[in-house]
């Protein structure tokens, strides 16, 4: 016999549902002779299903250690930390996530096509050479393709741990300061780029960086954390219309966001 | 005329050795008996390369075959080590043991045991090459750096991914140093063992002519067995850069 009962009406949701879900987190290290240090505390951030998360704070406020959390690869101390409804490491070991770190922990012995290729070869997936092909010139490294890594300049190897990031056009991605070894004209060419992948791909973002400009020009919201115990101390809307272009950087209220932040910061590192 | 000069430059050790063995010959007046001049043993070297070559063969496929087999049974055992704690209980150990014990000594036990003939010479070499070849591959697979790691963490490979595409490629430069310290006491192995129990190579032909007093020829090995081994080593120098350049 059918099921009778009626489906229960859908709920109706305020905001959509998390993709990234830090509820209550704190993290403590331990330290030696039984010193710790209390990294984060009490920390709340919801990240929606395709929103571009920027965080800002002054450095060793716990920017990476929030990142580390999302990946599975710190437990919280307490709190929840939950990605896509799941576990952290749930995510990761379906291969659902992309993230270029601080390190970029490109692999030595292999070339840069080798090395974007890699999340193919450990998801277990033949190897899309046009998609690896793609991301390499996204990242403007065409004809550096059979170069090893200790061949590039740093910013050239940060931006292969990028396209190693969106390889497998991932349901959530993690980076922590991508650009932090590129001069400025490259580094705001980047931008521009990854602001347009993104616009097309709308991935579920957490960037990490100590560039006002950068996260306004790509984040939705950006999130300033205070000094150790990083906390969320303020979180600014940015409401430029996507696809951004480079003009919105000019703008008035461009630059009235960049003071406002640049002064929570401040205020942050002063502390 | 330049390029002479740099052969001189790097090579006059090699000539000074030669002059410096006939001088200690004629100017003491020694005998053939006791010890001939240069010039006698390479006549004997080139009068008859035949008598040489098949022992020379020998103990160089002997050395390879052992080198091969011990390191491979090193990394093996490495991996196995790293994989399990429970393994790794047995084997470290007994791989102590092994190693604190001296060639010389092991090599009349393992004849015992293994019989007089190549299979001990080759078990001898490989148990000499086993242990710089698993300390070395364990040291690399731990050695793997923190951020490898977490990428591949993050990127959800499983253990075996990790092993073959992180850990073992890393631990390729270590091995090379395994391989550069292993392959020259690989062939002292195989010419001492030769010596003392073997049926044929260098150091069987060694002990035969010293025994039939052909004092040339056993010069003549004794200096074939000094070039063997340089080359050896200058051969292996090599390959640990250029892989270890390779891999890091
Ligand atoms: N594995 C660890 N063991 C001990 N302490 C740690 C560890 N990882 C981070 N910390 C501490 O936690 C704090 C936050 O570190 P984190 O790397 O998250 O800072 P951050 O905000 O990313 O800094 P930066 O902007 O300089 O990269 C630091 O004080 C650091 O010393
Ligand atoms: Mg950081």
């Amino acid at each position: 016999m059918a099921q009778t009962t009626p489906s229960p009406a859908p709920t109706l949701t305020v905001a959509p549902p998390a993709a990234v879900a830090l509820s209550g987190v704190g993290k403590t290290f331990e330290l030696s002779r039984g010193r710790a240090v209390s990294a984060l505390e009490d920390l709340d951030l919801h990240v929606a299903e395709g929103e571009f998360v920027a965080i800002v704070g002054p450095s060793g406020c716990g920017k990476s250690t929030v990142l580390r959390m999302v990946a599975g690869l710190e437990r919280p101390s307490t709190g929840t930390v939950v990605v896509e409804g799941r576990s952290p490491r749930e995510l990761a070991r379906s291969h659902r996530l992309g993230v270029a770190f601080q390190e970029h922990a490109l692999l030595p012995w292999s070339s840069i096509r080798g090395n974007v290729a890699l999340p193919f070869h450990l998801a277990g997936r033949p190897v899309d050479a046009a998609r690896v092909d793609e991301l390499v010139r996204l990242v403007g490294l065409e004809g550096f393709e059979s170069a090893r890594p200790r061949q590039l300049s740093g910013g050239m190897r940060q931006r292969a741990a990028i396209a190693r990031a969106l390889v497998l056009r991932p349901d959530v991605l993690l980076l922590d300061e991508p650009f932090g070894a590129l001069d400025a004209v490259t580094r705001r060419r980047m931008n521009r780029e990854l602001a347009r992948i993104w616009s097309e791909e709308r991935i579920t973002t957490v960037l990490v960086t100590h560039d006002v400009e950068e996260a306004l020009f790509l984040a939705d919201r950006v999130v300033v954390m205070t000094g150790r115990p990083g906390r969320v101390r303020h979180v600014h809307r940015v409401d430029f219309p996507r696809p951004r272009e480079a003009a919105i950087t000019r703008s008035p209220e461009f630059h009235e966001a960049v003071d406002l932040l640049t002064g929570l910061l401040d205020a942050e590192g002063t502390a | 005329m330049r390029r002479a000069l740099g052969a001189l430059a790097h090579y006059w050790p090699i000539a000074a050795v030669f002059v410096g063995w006939d001088l200690w010959v004629v100017l003491n007046g020694y005998t053939t008996v006791v010890a001939p001049r240069p010039g006698l043993v390479l006549a004997d070297i080139a009068a008859e390369p035949g008598a040489y070559a098949g022992d020379l063969l020998r103990t160089l496929l002997t050395s390879l075959v052992g080198l091969v087999l011990g390191m491979g049974v090193g990394i093996l055992a490495a991996i196995a080590v790293w994989s399990s704690a429970a393994v790794s209980g047995v084997v470290t150990p007994a791989a102590l043991v092994l190693r604190s014990v001296p060639v010389t000594a092991m090599i009349p036990v393992i004849a015992r045991v293994a019989g007089y003939g190549d299979s001990s010479i080759l078990l001898i070499i490989v148990v000499v090459s086993f242990f710089p070849a698993f300390v070395l591959t364990v040291s690399g697979l731990a050695a793997t750096p923190a951020a490898g790691r977490d990428l591949f963490g993050v990127l959800g490979a499983g253990r075996l991914r990790t092993l073959v595409r992180l850990q073992l490629p890393h631990a390729v430069p270590h091995v090379m140093v395994a391989f550069r310290l292993t392959a020259p006491s690989a062939v002292l192995a195989a010419l001492l063992a030769e010596y003392l129990v073997g049926t044929g190579g260098l150091g069987h032909l060694f002990s035969t002519a010293r025994s039939y007093m052909e004092l040339e020829r056993a010069w003549g090995t004794a200096l074939l067995a000094t070039v063997v081994s340089v080359l050896v080593f200058v051969l292996a120098r090599g390959a640990e850069r250029r892989v270890g350049a390779r891999f890091s």
